[in-house]
């Protein structure tokens, strides 16, 4: 039993942030029905600003992670820009956009950062805590407490704010949105800036438990895509329990006999839920498209 | 598939390195000292061409750039000294084989249909394994910082290892804390690339030599950068010894992730942990005490390393560590072979060359058998609470083959 609830605890803590990058996904396909294939090289260079605030500029962790957040939304907003005019005429045109976009982003975090990458050091006293004999780390807990934290302020600001509403207004019927004065483009900009953020928020706190180099968006981002097609794509709640989920059956398989297999047997569990569910655990959420 | 050149950057290394030559030739000595002919009068100038090909980019691209530090500093030592070698002119292109052995492959096919007299790499041995059928084929000599036994085991006569394989590395590692320190709680963890299931092969004989049984053996994928799955059932298995069998960066998340878990074990590993980066990755706390198998200890442990160290630091602006003194090693080693052929080679014959070469390195003694294999032993060494490596006093100086 203790076995198992340590296995838990390593994969919740993991799978918090896979539920972070999942989130981010989410919003921006429920809004525009559009998958950000760049989403996960947005983490990377979160995870770098993040690495440089913190280890370069000496600034504390909170305050690095809080502007590596600023300028991913910066940046996202401006992607969003720069894809509009594709909006209405061609979605596999601003998908491709993507892609190229998260390739860019690979370039130009090489020739700032180099290909070597950075080790980040744990930003508080490690020592690890003792509860009922399963061994917990402070950082995991510090992981999981900042991801909730996120999570429900994500739910406050799309359930409580007029902005919010909004993007849940275009998210189910865009001419209905139109209709009654939304500016659905500028809600499509705030899904762009609030997917790029939760990807660098993943990204700093990812940051000290992997190694932070460029292609870490390609591997920790397929398994945040992962998990919200599990969850449910583009359904918020799903996008949580689709990170959680995966982070757990990661785990398990780590901890298991099959160790060795732990990709294997984590993409044949996915691929056997939604053979099953097709439209994930909590059922798909996107925007209907004029 | 990425091929990059020598770019602003690299020009500007080369210059520093080129001059970082001149220092280095005053006092390495011994460096190129096996095969300097007299300088007379100097045959037309030959261009040998070297294809770098490494993980320059993803987790592992540090190996990649130790390969083409360690390679770059001695060509330029080579292309300073052309009465010394012929006026042989080593001309070294790079290419990133982005630790992927599809890649790595895809790049020994357009080596092998170039004008390449040698191909340095990989970094890694998965990479190096998939690439050795084509550029044995062509007839191109492979000169690999890869450890794998798998590789040896190939008895390929076109590829030779720029440093021990695992077993060596790891008979060492074992001779001394099982035999010397009688530490037998030992617990395993190692991926299932090709350089982790050669160390865990290779330590497990060594294991089983002695009677012993690993407490815990976990295996886990290259990629994973979260272990605390394996790890977990480590820490129940309470080792007194915890055997890492897996890359640098790796490594060093394993142990920051093993102490946070409570593993007090003491870290055993070979190559990978006689790094910076593993250091860095772990957390120096995390590492302190970590015993390490290494034919490379020490930039001061000579007038050789200390000289080395110095040129390197010169053209880099680091120090160097084991990798790239396994890189410059492996090119002198091919400088000497070129010397024995009096600057006119071909593949064959400049492999054949490179197995009558004998050299001695900045990590030890190159003889080379049938299968490519040249250092025949490492040392033992043990990070201190500066991150450097110390032998300690009870430690085998330097075990004999």
């Amino acid at each position: 039993m203790t076995q198992f609830l340590q296995t838990a605890v390593g994969g919740l803590s993991i799978g918090t942030v896979y539920a972070l990058v999942a989130l981010g996904f989410s919003i921006v396909f429920r809004t525009m029905g559009l998958v950000n294939f760049g989403h996960g090289d947005i983490l990377m260079v979160g995870a770098f600003l993040t690495a440089t605030f913190f280890t370069s500029w000496h600034l504390p962790f909170p305050v690095a992670i809080v502007l590596a957040v600023m300028v991913a939304a910066v940046m996202g907003f401006g992607f969003e820009r720069i894809l509009r005019p594709l909006e209405r005429s061609d979605l596999n045109l601003m998908l491709i956009g993507t892609i190229g976009f998260g390739i860019a982003l690979e370039g130009v975090a090489q020739l700032i950062w180099g290909s070597i990458g950075t080790a980040v050091p744990t930003p508080i006293a490690n020592t690890p805590l003792h509860v009922g004999g399963v061994i917990i780390s402070p950082y995991d807990l510090l992981v999981l407490a900042a991801a909730t934290f996120v999570m429900a302020a994500l739910y406050v600001f799309l359930n409580r704010t007029k902005a919010g509403i909004a993007m849940q207004a275009a998210a189910m019927d865009y001419d209905a949105a139109t209709a009654v004065g939304i500016n659905v483009s500028r809600c499509n900009g705030r899904a762009f800036a609030i997917g790029a953020g939760l990807a660098a928020i993943a990204g700093g706190l990812v940051g000290p438990l992997v190694y932070v180099q460029v292609s870490m968006g390609s591997s920790i981002g397929i398994r945040g895509f992962a998990a919200a097609i599990l969850g449910g794509f583009g359904n918020i709640p799903g996008a949580i329990v689709g990170g959680l989920v995966f982070g757990l059956i990661e785990e398990f398989a780590q901890g298991s006999s099959y160790g060795a297999y732990t990709d294997v047997i984590t993409f044949v569990a996915f691929t056997l839920v939604i053979m099953i569910r097709p439209t994930g655990l909590l059922g798909e959420q996107t925007v209907a498209r004029p | 598939m990425r091929t990059i050149r020598f770019g602003h950057r690299s020009r500007r290394r080369r210059a520093l390195a080129a001059g970082s030559a001149v220092v280095l030739s005053l006092a390495v000595g011994t460096g190129v000292g096996t095969a300097q002919p007299k300088a007379t009068k100097l045959p037309p100038a030959k261009t040998f061409n070297v294809a770098l090909i490494g993980s320059d980019s993803g987790t592992n691209a540090d190996l990649g750039t130790w390969d083409y530090q360690g390679t770059t500093l001695a060509a330029a030592y080579i292309n300073s000294h052309p009465s010394a070698f012929h006026n042989v002119h080593i001309k070294i292109t790079k290419f990133d084989d982005q630790g992927d052995p599809t890649t790595a492959a895809n790049l020994a096919q357009e080596v092998a249909s170039g004008h390449y007299d040698l191909v340095y790499g990989s970094s890694l041995s998965t990479d190096t394994l998939a690439m050795m059928p084509v550029l044995s084929a062509a007839h191109i000599p492979e000169v690999t910082s890869g450890q794998s036994n798998a590789i040896l085991a190939q008895g390929d006569g076109y590829v030779f290892l720029n440093s021990a394989p695992s077993s060596i590395y790891d008979a060492t590692l074992a001779k001394y804390a099982f035999d010397k320190l009688g530490d037998s709680r030992v617990a395993m963890l190692t991926n299932n690339d090709s350089y982790g299931a050669s160390e865990h092969t290779a330590m497990l004989a060594n294991l089983t030599a002695r009677g012993l049984t690993p407490t815990d053996d976990e295996v886990v994928v290259p990629t994973a950068t979260d272990m605390t799955g394996a790890l977990s059932l480590i820490a129940k298995a309470n080792p007194k010894v915890l055997f890492l069998g897996m890359e640098e960066v790796q490594s060093g998340l394993a142990v920051k992730q093993a102490r946070a878990l409570g593993i007090k074990a003491v870290i055993l590993e070979g190559a990978p942990a006689a790094t910076p980066i593993y250091v860095q990755t772990a957390g120096l706390s995390n590492v302190v005490g970590t015993i390490v198998s290494s034919p490379y200890l020490s930039n001061t442990l000579n007038a050789q390393t200390k000289a080395f160290a110095a040129a390197y630091m010169k053209a880099f602006g680091v120090a160097p560590e084991l990798h790239g003194a396994k890189a410059y090693d492996g090119m002198m080693i091919v400088a000497t072979a070129l010397n024995m052929l009096k600057g006119k080679w071909t593949g064959p014959t400049l492999a054949a060359a490179m197995h009558r070469v004998k050299y001695t390195g900045l990590t030890g003694k190159f003889v080379f058998d049938s299968r490519g294999l040249g250092l025949h032993a490492t040392q033992i060494a043990v990070i201190n609470n500066k991150g450097a490596l110390v032998i300690p006093k009870n430690a085998v100086s330097r075990p004999s083959k």
